[in-house]
């Protein structure tokens, strides 16, 4: 790999010169309208033509100063006129390799390549990025790339001319788990955000007069909730459905890739020595409508990049479990019974819901005594009966175990998940307990890792077991300091 | 340190309110609970507070209330700091924070005296740079 001879610098697709002008127009677009308003008002003419080079100049710039190379056993850019940029970055480092593609380049059968080294510098212009490459090049750069890592040894892996068979693959059907996500809220807030926005904008004025109220009926009011939620669920499909069409999860050249999207399609690869593990996350809502999803937890891939490591998006359970088996090499870890952490935790999560919902049942009380309407006791009872049903699902959620050389945990309610770590990619333990959990023996365990949130955790389990489980995953690590754990 | 830092903070606080003609109460409970802290607090970490080298693993313990407890492989060890403010410099002492590839946290060992925090980073370097690979 190492080369004697130094690899000349490559230059990005000249196609590009077609995009990024275009690109900069679309940034210079506020201003270009200005001119051409100001330059319209007052007849200077030339000024519109120095608005449109401007753009042109800056993409043509960008393009002549950007060049790669892989030289070494390392991969370097270069870019930047005025300040210039020198990335370079081992490949054996490298962790993840990104190819988008916007419309603009999928027209042009462009493709852009960002390779990930789990750097934590977030800073845009410290990425290793690769703004326009041919398809194919960008594919085989791809390929280079991972193989020369880790996957080195894997004979098997280098790319054939026939495509692999995908583990998992886009399905209409997923799109019914779209409304139990909570993407559709989240579009619906944005809509109406920006629908505000445009009324004030163009000073189009709602007036409400009182007349207006007395004509709302009951009707009326059910109708504009129908209306919303049909609304919000449209958009949940749409948001769902340009992000994920398309998906498909293969295995391929040492490496897991990922591909989805209805305009700009984006393919993830990861290496696959780096998966630590996988999560489920099976949050209450897409529980009831027997769905899942799975993101994968890898090695250097901080939490910013969670997007970057999904694996499966919200989908039926029975794919998310066959995906999380061939992920794994096991479909244990995602199956097996876990072990209950006891009547101690169970009434932690009871006492906690019902701390959290005091503060309003008193609040409702105390208005009722100071006469209000006695209708609010219901509500009082409303979120005493939501805090109950919280705690028991939280109580029956919580769970961990060890299996296949997978430590396996499980909890939380509105937001559950399943976390499979693989006990080689443990890379630490941290225990924490307050004088609450002292008092009933009970701790939290941390398994840290390199990847995803740095941790999975295991809340509120038996010392014991907690012990048991540490020093079965990593046997001799703990064992040392048992006797000083027991103390103090 | 960090409760004489709350000690100050809740004075000035008073001290604040009581320009806006507050009632002397809360800077009399402010106060209170300034030094039932800086009384319990530190005596408490003391006690919580552990730490050990072996040949294969760095243990810490730290915290009053919620209390934890931290282990990381020897072999998982990416930087070994060594840190002393102006306060502990004074004092000879400094602190010790162990890190790995997790984004979980590191490993602090607080208030060492100067040269057995020096003996430990060298150790700890010493121990570390025994293992290959890069620790993920």
């Amino acid at each position: 790999m190492t080369d004697p001879d130094p690899q000349p610098w490559l230059r990005l697709d000249p196609r590009m010169l077609l995009v990024h002008p275009a690109r900069e127009v679309v940034r210079f677009l506020p201003v270009l309208v200005g001119i051409l308003v100001a330059g319209g008002a007052s007849g200077a003419g030339p000024w519109g033509l120095l608005g449109v080079g401007i753009p042109v100049a800056l993409g043509l710039v960008r393009y002549l100063t950007t060049s790669y190379r892989i030289t070494g056993g390392r991969v370097e850019l270069r870019r930047g006129l005025v300040q210039r940029h020198l990335l370079s970055a081992a490949i054996d480092r490298v962790r993840t390799v990104d190819l988008t593609a916007t419309l603009a380049h999928r027209v042009l059968g462009l493709a852009t390549v960002v390779i990930g080294t789990g750097s934590v510098a977030a800073d845009a212009d410290e990425q290793l990025e690769l703004d326009g490459l041919p398809r194919e090049q960008a594919a085989a750069l791809r390929v280079q790339l991972l193989q020369s890592g880790a996957a080195a040894a894997d004979d098997a892996a280098l790319p054939s001319g026939t495509p692999p068979v995908p583990v998992v693959r886009f399905a209409p059907r997923w799109l019914w788990y779209a409304p139990f996500t909570s993407g559709g809220l989240v579009a619906a807030g944005a809509l109406i955000g920006v629908l505000s926005q445009t009324t004030e904008l163009f000073a189009v004025r709602i007036d409400v007069t009182e007349d207006d109220l007395s004509a709302l009926t009951g009707l009326a009011v059910l109708g504009g909730a129908v209306a919303l939620v049909a609304l919000v669920v449209l958009l949940a499909v749409a948001g769902y459905w340009v992000v994920n069409a398309g998906f498909s999860l293969t295995h391929d050249g040492g490496a897991w890739h990922v591909r989805r999207g209805l305009l700009t399609t984006r393919e993830t690869s990861l290496d696959e020595t780096r998966v630590a593990g996988v999560t489920r996350g099976e949050p209450a809502a897409l529980r009831l409508a027997h769905g899942a999803r799975l993101s994968a937890i890898v090695t250097g891939l901080a939490r910013s990049g969670e997007s970057g490591a999904v694996l499966v998006p919200p989908a039926p359970r029975d794919t998310v479990a066959d995906a999380a088996s061939v992920v794994l090499g096991t479909p244990a870890p995602m199956t097996a019974p876990l072990r209950a952490h006891g009547p101690e935790a169970t009434r932690r999560r009871y006492v906690r819901a019902l701390a959290g919902s005091a503060p309003v049942v008193l609040v409702l009380v105390g208005a009722v005594v100071a006469g209000a309407s006695p209708a609010l006791l219901v509500v009082a009872a409303l979120a005493i009966g939501a805090a109950l049903a919280l705690a028991w699902d939280r109580a029956r959620s919580l769970g961990h175990t060890l299996v296949e050389q997978f430590v396996v945990a499980r909890s939380g309610s509105l937001r559950r998940r399943r976390d499979a770590l693989a006990t080689g990619h443990v890379i630490g333990w941290t225990f924490r307990d307050t004088w609450f959990q002292r008092r009933v023996g009970l701790v939290t365990v941390d398994a840290t890792t390199a990847g995803g949130q740095g941790r999975i955790t295991v809340p509120d389990v038996r010392v014991g077991d907690a012990i048991e489980l540490a020093d079965a995953a990593t046997p001799g690590l703990v064992a040392p300091f048992l006797r000083l754990g027991s103390d103090a | 340190m960090s409760a004489g830092t709350t000690l100050v903070a809740l004075l000035v606080a008073a001290w604040l309110w009581d320009t806006y003609a507050v009632r002397w109460w809360v800077v009399g409970a402010a106060i209170a609970v300034a030094t039932a802290y800086v009384v319990v607090v530190p005596e408490w970490r003391y006690l919580v507070h552990r730490w050990e080298v072996t040949e294969t693993a760095v243990y810490t313990q730290r915290g009053w209330w919620a209390r934890e407890r931290r282990i990381a492989p020897m072999s998982r060890v990416q930087t070994v700091d060594l840190a002393q403010g102006a306060l502990a410099r004074a004092f000879r002492l400094a602190t010790v924070t162990v890190t790995t590839a997790s984004a979980a946290g590191p490993l602090r060992i607080d208030g060492l005296d100067r040269d057995v925090a020096l003996g430990l980073v060298a150790e700890l370097t010493a121990k570390a740079d025994l293992v290959e690979g890069d620790a993920t």
